[in-house]
């Protein structure tokens, strides 16, 4: 898994490089986040191999990933001033987490928790969209609708293990790897609807 | 106080596994939903289309009943009173050389608009006479050099009585487009049987039109192709400025042929 998934995500990357005609601005700003969490993930494993701890990486890849994923919901969904506001509440959240609550040699388990939840809030969001929206007549067909089921998915699928991961890691190092390699399947899982979601893309 | 000796990563796989199954459960319930609302909406507007045709079929039809019983009022009431005249203006006027000339000319004229309105050779003798009528009809006219070439042999009778009648109205339209619009001296109705379908050739040579697809068509080519919508026949026009105008109709034979 440790080797697995960081390289699934050349999958979706390849796609799109394929299809970047076809991108419109929301898949553009999924395929900015892929690269982006590709050069984060090589970093923590360079980390890693010189014998570092990896978790300040966290941290900055926690608003990282918020601040694309909120972009992306900005293009979607109504409210793009609610959407900033949060953008701005959570940036001084993690701030404050990580000066006050949890410093930068800690997992960030608040704030990863509470990006779980707002982009759990916006995805949820834009089903209801989906729903009320007369207009969209094949939400299968949509890339949209399968970016934002990958997303989903991943989010609730680890909403827990982040709540519970500084517990756990005091409890068993080993247990922790098992729960984090289920981690790394709901990712792979979001790398596939990713990559699903780009090859539908048709301008 | 009995100890808690649950393992909390099992509780935590459990949980993991337990909100991902609900928010798939979600995803799958949503698209189920979305699917079922969209074969809803696909049914409402086969019904919405299937009530359109019913009514255009109905005004058609409405139209049609309502011109044989002018056509018919037309011939029987005012072409007999007509005639009345005329006998009555011979006996009572023999010498009179300017009144009996306007009388036969009036008495023509209600003829050929009752013929227009109901072609009485259609129903009696089948499309073949009334199209021959038709031709000639125009050929007499002096406006236009009109011939109908049949290689179907009886088919072209065959077709039955809606069909003959809207290939027989699209035909009239076309030839009053061709008449009014298009300067042309000559044009030719080819009747072809291709496959399992009645192929319908007009022709003219006249200025021709621009095909535009996003150009609204005129009433009369509206009129053309609701009317063959309706017997299920399908058109498609080769026109351009100066090269003739071009249709060929293709008319399915099946059920409605009575052979």
């Amino acid at each position: 898994m440790g080797v697995v998934v960081p390289l699934a995500i050349l999958l979706p990357i390849s796609v799109a490089a394929l299809q970047l005609k076809q991108l419109n601005a929301m898949a553009r700003i999924i395929l900015a986040y892929l690269l982006t969490s590709a050069v984060v993930s090589l970093a923590a494993s360079a980390m890693i191999w010189n014998k570092m701890n990896n978790l300040p990486v966290s941290h900055i890849y926690t608003v990282v990933e918020f601040f694309f994923f909120t972009c992306f919901y900005r293009v979607l969904l109504p409210g793009k001033k609610t959407i900033s506001a949060i953008q701005v509440c959570f940036l001084i959240a993690c701030i404050l987490n990580t000066v006050y609550v949890q410093d930068l040699y800690q997992f960030n388990s608040y704030t990863r928790s509470l990006e779980a939840l707002v982009i759990m809030l916006l995805s949820v969001n834009y089903f209801a969209l989906l729903f009320t929206d007369i207009s969209i007549v094949k939400p299968l067909q949509n890339p949209a609708f399968w970016f934002n089921t990958g997303i989903f998915l991943y989010f609730s699928g680890a909403f827990m293990l982040f709540i519970f991961s500084n517990y756990m890691l005091k409890e068993s190092r080993a247990s922790f790897t098992v729960v984090w390699n289920m981690h790394a399947t709901l990712v792979l899982l979001m790398y596939l609807l990713f990559t699903l979601g780009f090859l539908k893309c048709k301008k | 106080m009995q100890k808690i000796t649950d393992n909390i990563f099992l509780l935590l796989l459990f949980a993991m596994a337990g909100t991902f199954i609900l928010a798939a459960s979600f995803i799958f319930f949503f698209v189920r939903y979305q699917r079922k609302m969209l074969l809803q909406r696909e049914a409402m507007q086969r019904t919405e289309l299937e009530h359109q045709e019913k009514l255009l079929h109905s005004v058609i039809h409405s139209q049609e009943e309502e011109r044989k019983r002018i056509g018919r009022d037309l011939h029987d009431d005012v072409g007999s009173a007509l005639s009345n005249l005329r006998m009555v203006m011979g006996a009572t006027a023999p010498e009179d050389k300017h009144h009996k000339p306007l009388i036969d000319n009036i008495i023509t004229t209600v003829r050929n608009i009752s013929h227009a309105l109901s072609p009485p050779g259609l129903e009696l003798f089948g499309l073949e006479y009334a199209l021959h009528e038709l031709c000639d009809h125009f050929n007499l006219s002096g406006k236009l050099h009109l011939v109908l070439e049949n290689h179907t042999g009886e088919l072209m009778d065959k077709t039955g009585q809606l069909n003959s009648l809207t290939l027989y109205r699209v035909l009239q339209e076309l030839l009053s487009n061709t008449v009014k619009h298009a300067e042309a001296k000559n044009a030719i109705i080819i009747f072809n049987r291709e496959n399992e379908k009645l192929v319908v050739t007009y022709r003219d040579n006249g200025k021709g039109i621009t095909i535009d697809p996003n150009k609204k068509m005129g009433m009369g080519m509206q009129n053309i192709e609701s009317r063959l919508h309706m017997i299920d026949a399908s058109f498609a026009i080769d026109s351009s400025p100066g090269n003739g105008f071009k249709i060929v109709i293709e008319l399915p034979l099946h059920s409605n042929v009575d052979i």
